[in-house]
């Protein structure tokens, strides 16, 4: 059994329907990431489970135990918010110590339970002073250490990074994974980063509409994504228009030369082929079996990673490089020919 | 560079001539309300005046009256009026403009029309009604809406009044907590001012105490003010030096409070 099963959830706001028939079980001690676009229903989800959304039709049952009508104070749920909600007349001990003075915890064992998270958190020093006192990602952190302290069921982020500068964002993300794995706590964490999803989750919800477009692991997600939406959701991706000739032997026409992909296509003319741009190459590599010319029409330096714009006769594919010392590039408007193996091809209709 | 520090002197010289001019068209009838105050024996400048203001028995009684009276009004208005703002700003934001036009209709509706209204109203149930300070604390409460809700209004967008409230609740408290412990210590500064808002009002209010026959201060002022020739000046200087001691105490709590680490602000 599921720790959190959430079946047939319906949200409707008015005449909108913002989370359609969503049907989810998160095992206990999972990370699991929703990740969407803004108005896809990943929040408003999330919301539910927390408690401060109620269904429009479905059940949530935490530990077996349904909770659709629980009051969210009651629910055993620990919840860190994009703009931290700290409280700002509480020092960072009393906003700790909150949940737990309420939840009737004797002194002594708030005392030590709120020592325990700062130590947790790494902001033992940090216990006197007043949230406006701290930066955004310390107090995004006593916010994690807040929300954890009472030892909540379950641990809901809510974009908790989004707020935060990018070195920070990166730094938080590994802390918050590390603090997940020690405490094993069941989470979900709602981005719209794909990098955050990726890096964190044991699974991710790929979320459009309201609907669930796909749930799977990381590398399931970005290698195998179900269809058009999730591959370009996830990373950056190639769409080319292609012609079916074989479909049984995965034969292509793509602006006009042959391209096979490693197993039968679907039937039918116009298809769209995927390719991911760290698949493709300029070198010549044994196995790789494709081949595309056109020529090289733009360099974009990424730091660790040089983009390379190639155009055909009527399209363009992107493909990424590592930045070596032994990069050497054609010079622009120069023909080149990207190589890439049958494997590398997604095809959708 | 020249050109721009001769722009500069002028502009701050233009600065300090409508600031001059303001401070005196406010200083003046204040200065010489003062130096009337004290022309209370013939021939001396002394506090004559003030000395019989407060050697009049009826002084503190009716200071006293309308001192509870306030007190009362604060009470009932803010038990009223802060939780239904709480309310509207977290799950009810349609009845938001509903809110804003009712707290300016006592802009709107002159006193001694509201008092009559509350008459034929209360007058009609029972007498006791009528006679009761309950009704005078009512009308009050009406009169300082508009204040209060400003003040509150202030307040609550100051802070994140959703995610506090989320927060909390995430972390098992209930409503009375949540009120008490979280909102009200971060909406301090807006209740205070709120309050001595509310107390200026009704210590010199006149028109509703008047026409329900209570003995405020208002109605003494206004005795005092027909009768007599400096106590009313020296009447109106204490009354101004009450407002902006009141003025002056929020501001300290409001330094003091945030020298103290209250934010007041948000939560950024």
């Amino acid at each position: 059994m599921a720790f959190l099963e959430l079946k047939n959830l319906v949200k409707r706001f008015g005449a909108t329907t913002v989370v359609d028939d969503f049907n989810l079980d998160i095992q206990e001690g999972e990370f699991m990431s929703f990740l969407g676009g803004s108005g896809c229903g990943k929040t408003t989800t999330l919301r539910m489970v927390a408690g401060f959304e109620t269904p429009s039709e479905g059940s949530i049952r935490i530990a077996g135990v349904e909770v659709a009508s629980v009051p969210p104070n009651q629910r055993g749920v620990g919840m860190v918010f994009q703009n931290y909600a700290l409280f700002p007349n509480m020092t960072v001990r009393r906003n700790i110590a909150f949940g737990l003075k309420v939840t009737g915890w004797k002194a002594a064992e708030t005392e030590r339970r709120v020592d325990e998270m700062l130590e947790l958190i790494h902001m033992g020093e940090f216990g006197e002073r007043y949230p406006h006192q701290m930066s955004g990602g310390q107090q995004q952190r006593v916010a994690l250490a807040r929300a954890l302290a009472p030892r909540p069921k379950i641990l809901l982020l809510d974009e908790p990074l989004s707020a935060l500068d990018a070195k920070i964002r990166g730094r938080l993300r590994e802390e918050i994974r590390a603090i997940q794995r020690q405490t094993g706590i069941t989470t979900v964490y709602v981005t719209h980063d794909q990098e955050e999803a990726l890096s964190l989750s044991d699974r991710i919800v790929v979320m459009r509409a309201g609907k669930i477009e796909q749930v799977g692991t990381p590398f399931e997600i970005y290698n195998r994504p179900a269809n058009a939406f999730v591959a370009s959701f996830i990373g950056t991706l190639n769409v080319l228009d292609a012609m079916v000739m074989d479909s049984a032997q995965g034969r292509l026409l793509v602006s006009g030369q042959e391209v096979v992909a490693a197993g039968p296509v679907p039937a039918g003319r116009a298809v769209k082929l995927s390719l991911r741009p760290e698949m493709l190459s300029l070198e010549h590599h044994p196995h790789h079996e494709n081949r595309l010319r056109g020529t090289l029409s733009n360099v974009i330096f990424l730091g660790s990673i040089v983009r390379l714009v190639v155009g055909t006769t009527d399209q363009d594919l992107v493909l990424d490089t590592f930045n070596t010392p032994r990069l050497a590039l054609p010079p622009l408007g120069a023909p080149v020919s990207v190589g890439f193996p049958r494997e590398a091809c997604l095809v959708v209709e | 560079m020249k050109r721009q520090r001769r722009h500069a002197l002028r502009q701050s010289g233009w600065a300090w001539l409508w600031m001059t001019l303001g401070s005196l068209y406010f200083l003046i009838p204040l200065l010489a309300t003062f130096l009337f105050s004290l022309r209370g024996k013939k021939g001396v400048l002394g506090f004559t005046a003030y000395a019989k203001v407060f050697a009049d028995p009826q002084f503190l009684q009716t200071f006293a009256f309308s001192f509870r009276m306030a007190l009362l009004t604060i009470v009932v208005g803010l038990a009223l009026i802060l939780p239904t703002m709480i309310w509207v700003h977290l799950r009810a934001t349609w009845a938001k403009p509903i809110l804003e036009t009712c707290s300016l209709i006592p802009f709107v509706i002159p006193p001694i029309v509201l008092v009559f209204g509350l008459i034929r109203m209360y007058g009609v149930l029972s007498f006791t009604l009528v006679s009761s300070p309950f009704l005078l604390v009512a009308g009050y409460v009406v009169l300082a809406f508009p204040y209060i809700y400003r003040a509150v209004d202030a307040g609550l967008r100051a802070i994140d009044l959703k995610g506090l409230t989320e927060a909390a609740q995430s972390l098992g408290a209930g409503w009375g907590t949540i009120l008490f412990r979280v909102l009200l210590p971060n909406l301090r500064i807006s209740l205070l001012s709120a309050v001595f808002l509310t107390f200026s009002i009704v210590i010199g209010e006149l028109t509703l105490a008047v026409m329900l026959a209570w003995p405020a201060f208002g109605p003494y002022m206004a005795l005092v003010g027909r009768d007599l020739a400096f106590e009313p000046a020296a009447l109106a200087i204490l009354s101004f030096l009450l407002t902006w001691g009141l003025i002056g105490l929020i501001q300290f709590a409001s330094r003091s409070l945030a020298g103290q680490g209250s934010a007041l602000g948000g939560t950024h």
